[in-house]
């Protein structure tokens, strides 16, 4: 899997100098961070001995690829920023790039009633469900993050995985949808069914995850993914199968959708709404997003305490530490996902403005674009559903494995 | 005592690399094959049941995907053994004072990795990239046209990064082929094309079992040529895409297991067929 993210990673840098694109700073790090060092960093020395207590001096963090600002050095300037205040250092890792395999590396440890090395770990909804309901998450005290309580939006907040945020509070979020180049498809995508129009055999693009193709294969059936059954499942499964079969798909991706429907060899594909955004902003215009009329999955990443975490009382302090809206609003500016804070829209707008006065305007538009960007409206919420919950790993594998069958065609 | 520590010799030379082998490779193989026994998922954990219905199912279920990965893994040893031979060929007969230039030729795309390679080529095989972009807007070729995300493409990709194996021990056959036979054969009244089948050929075989097995065992099991220039499509799948998904998505190790060791039957067998035939002999000779 490391092989994907590292080669993201160098493909894009590779590919922007075969363009002789200019590459600015900024975006050359948006780009190409997304692969990042992942497991590999996760395995440092340093990161196993840091984790063995008494001469732990930082916090380890478990995070997922371009998640995080960084400026021109290199640095976190939002970390760093949190260690000058707190004096607690920050060692930030970008360690997971899938839920199943991070937890692959961290279940041992957890079942054993180990310490992991992680103090802060970053899983999606669907997992922080089956951590907690195995007892691998610390409970978190509220009373210690008086800006959660303050600033945490509510659409951020008390959701199906973790109706009282017992166990974790947001990280970033966002929604599930197609993207599509309007000139290549010579016309509007509005449904997925549209996604499946033959008249696009072979030039469109799959998500390798299951939860969020069968979503948007059960909604567009009109079934709620919260409400499936496993027959329903197979009636969405079939639907992406008979598509498959017929060849509709290209492949089924991971990040690498991106440069693919950025350049063209993709007319249409599954997305992730901030991709999209960044791909309007930096890589070509015209691309637009949608969400299918049946509706689309919403998702988000938490910030949790896995169990026996060394440093309960500062992990706490993190989680706080972003939902006060200076650090929040610099992070959504560099990222462009969902943040969960309160006023950060209204900042990154205030920011525009000054932006604007002061003469820079390339500053202010891409500004003006992210401050609509960065929190969901009411008409998106409306049309943005849950993942199922897949109560126990035998559902789960049931549904993997009719999404398996589908991603090799091989039904 | 002399006597003795010489009778010892042998196996103590053989140590190193039997704790190796031991160490890295039957210890995970036996590991393996009882986790393909076992029953049960992650989170709950494993317990060994003995159950091996699962190799009956996981056949039945991905059979055709490993005959597809045996179909592009011939296809490839024998693309690399039809372009792979004149190139050896010509390096060791041909070669003179260049030869290990040459030789260094071959085997310069090693010095990149594999991945990076392969990411290369996705990037100039692209519907619209550096080769079928600009044959496009030449208006040589059908707009619609593509070649990634196609069998063509995976088999190409694998040609492309087993081609190596393949020259390099053809090259080594070759230059050991004694001149003076092929001098006899044209003494003999052979012309060129006689003397090549009847003696050079022949001679390069150990080359040619050699290659063939370099190259079709590693391609056989190959997912990275199918997850990039074959983008993930579902019609080029192969076995090893499988049994990455498999152990990665789906976490049913079990089963990833059973897949895995069917295919290194497969293999075993495909390779005691072909060997059979061919002889083992050759390989050393």
């Amino acid at each position: 899997m490391s092989d994907h993210d590292e080669r993201s990673q160098i493909e894009r840098a590779v590919e922007r100098l075969m363009h002789g694109e200019p590459i600015s700073r900024r975006s050359f790090l948006r780009r190409t961070g997304r692969g990042g060092l992942a497991l590999g960093a996760a395995m440092t020395l340093p990161a196993i001995l840091a984790a063995c207590g008494p001469g732990k001096t930082k916090l380890e963090w478990a995070n997922w690829p371009l998640y995080i600002d960084v400026d021109d050095a290199g640095k976190h300037p939002t970390i760093e920023a949190f260690t000058k205040k707190t004096g607690i250092a920050v060692h930030y890792v970008e360690a997971i790039n899938d839920n199943e395999e991070f937890f692959g590396t961290i279940q041992p440890d957890l079942a054993a009633g180990n310490v992991t090395e992680w103090d802060v770990i970053s899983p999606t909804s669907w997992m922080v469900r089956r951590m907690a309901s195995q007892g691998y998450l610390e409970e978190i005290d509220h009373s210690k993050l008086p800006n959660w309580t303050a600033n945490a939006a509510d659409y951020a907040k008390g959701l199906w995985f973790d109706p009282d945020n017992k166990y974790s509070v947001w990280w970033q979020g966002g929604i599930t949808g197609i993207g599509y180049d309007p000139n290549l498809t010579g016309r509007e995508i509005t449904s997925f069914d549209d996604l499946l129009d033959p008249a696009f055999k072979g030039r469109v693009g799959g998500f390798s995850d299951m939860r969020d193709m069968m979503c948007l294969s059960l909604l567009s059936l009109g079934i709620k993914p919260a409400d499936a059954t496993l027959d329903d499942a197979k009636r969405a499964q079939q639907k992406l199968l008979k598509a498959a079969q017929a060849g509709q798909f290209r492949g089924f991706y991971g990040n690498e959708y991106y440069d693919s429907l950025s350049n063209g060899d993709l007319v249409a594909s599954v997305a992730w709404s901030g991709d999209i955004t960044q791909m309007q902003l930096y890589d070509n215009p015209k691309v637009k997003f949608v969400i299918p009329s049946g509706g689309a999955p919403r998702w988000n990443d938490n910030l949790c305490i896995p169990k026996k975490a060394v440093w309960n009382e500062q992990a706490h302090k993190l989680m706080d530490y972003w939902y006060d809206p200076v650090p929040a609003t610099t992070l959504s500016e560099y990222i462009g996902y969902w943040t969960p804070t309160k006023g950060v829209p209204e900042r990154i707008k205030a920011d525009a403005d000054a932006a604007r006065a002061a003469g820079d305007t390339k500053t202010a538009d891409l500004d003006d674009v992210l401050s609509k960007a960065v929190a969901p409206t009411a008409e998106q919420l409306a049309n943005v559903f849950d993942y199922p919950e897949l109560a126990d790993a035998a559902e789960e594998k049931a549904w993997n494995d009719l999404f398996l069958a589908v991603t090799t065609a091989n039904g | 005592m002399r006597g003795a520590r010489r009778r010892l010799t042998p196996y103590l030379l053989l140590l190193p690399g039997t704790g190796w082998l031991l160490l890295f490779f039957a210890v995970p193989m036996a590991f393996m094959l009882v986790m393909s026994l076992q029953e049960g998922s992650l989170s709950e954990g494993y317990r060994l049941t003995w159950n091996f219905g699962i190799y009956p199912k996981v056949i039945g279920e991905y059979g055709n995907l490993i005959l597809r990965s045996v179909g592009y893994a011939l296809s490839t040893t024998v693309l690399t053994l039809a372009i792979g031979y004149p190139m050896a060929y010509t390096i060791a007969f041909y070669g003179g004072r260049l030869k290990n230039a040459l030789v260094l030729v071959v085997i310069m795309p090693f010095f990149v990795s594999f991945v990076i390679r392969t990411l290369n080529w996705r990037m100039i095989l692209s519907d619209n990239g550096l080769l079928f972009g600009t044959l496009k807007d030449m208006g040589l070729l059908d707009h619609a046209f593509r070649f990634l995300a196609t069998p063509a493409s995976v088999i190409f990709g694998l040609t492309y990064n087993f081609l190596p194996f393949m020259i390099l021990p053809l090259y080594v056959a070759l230059e050991k082929v004694d001149r003076r036979t092929i001098e006899a054969a044209t003494d003999l009244y052979a012309n060129k094309v006689q003397a090549f089948w009847r003696v050079t050929f022949p001679l390069s075989l150990p080359g040619v079992v050699a290659g063939s097995l370099l190259t079709f065992i590693p391609a056989v099991g190959d997912f990275i040529n199918a997850d990039i220039i074959g983008a993930r499509s579902p019609d080029v799948a192969m076995v090893g895409n499988v049994i990455q998904r498999l152990f990665l998505s789906v976490n049913d190790f079990p089963a990833a297991a059973a897949l895995g060791f069917v295919l290194v039957a497969g293999t075993m067998l495909l390779v005691g067929i072909y060997t059979r035939i061919v002889g083992t002999d050759r390989l050393t000779a």
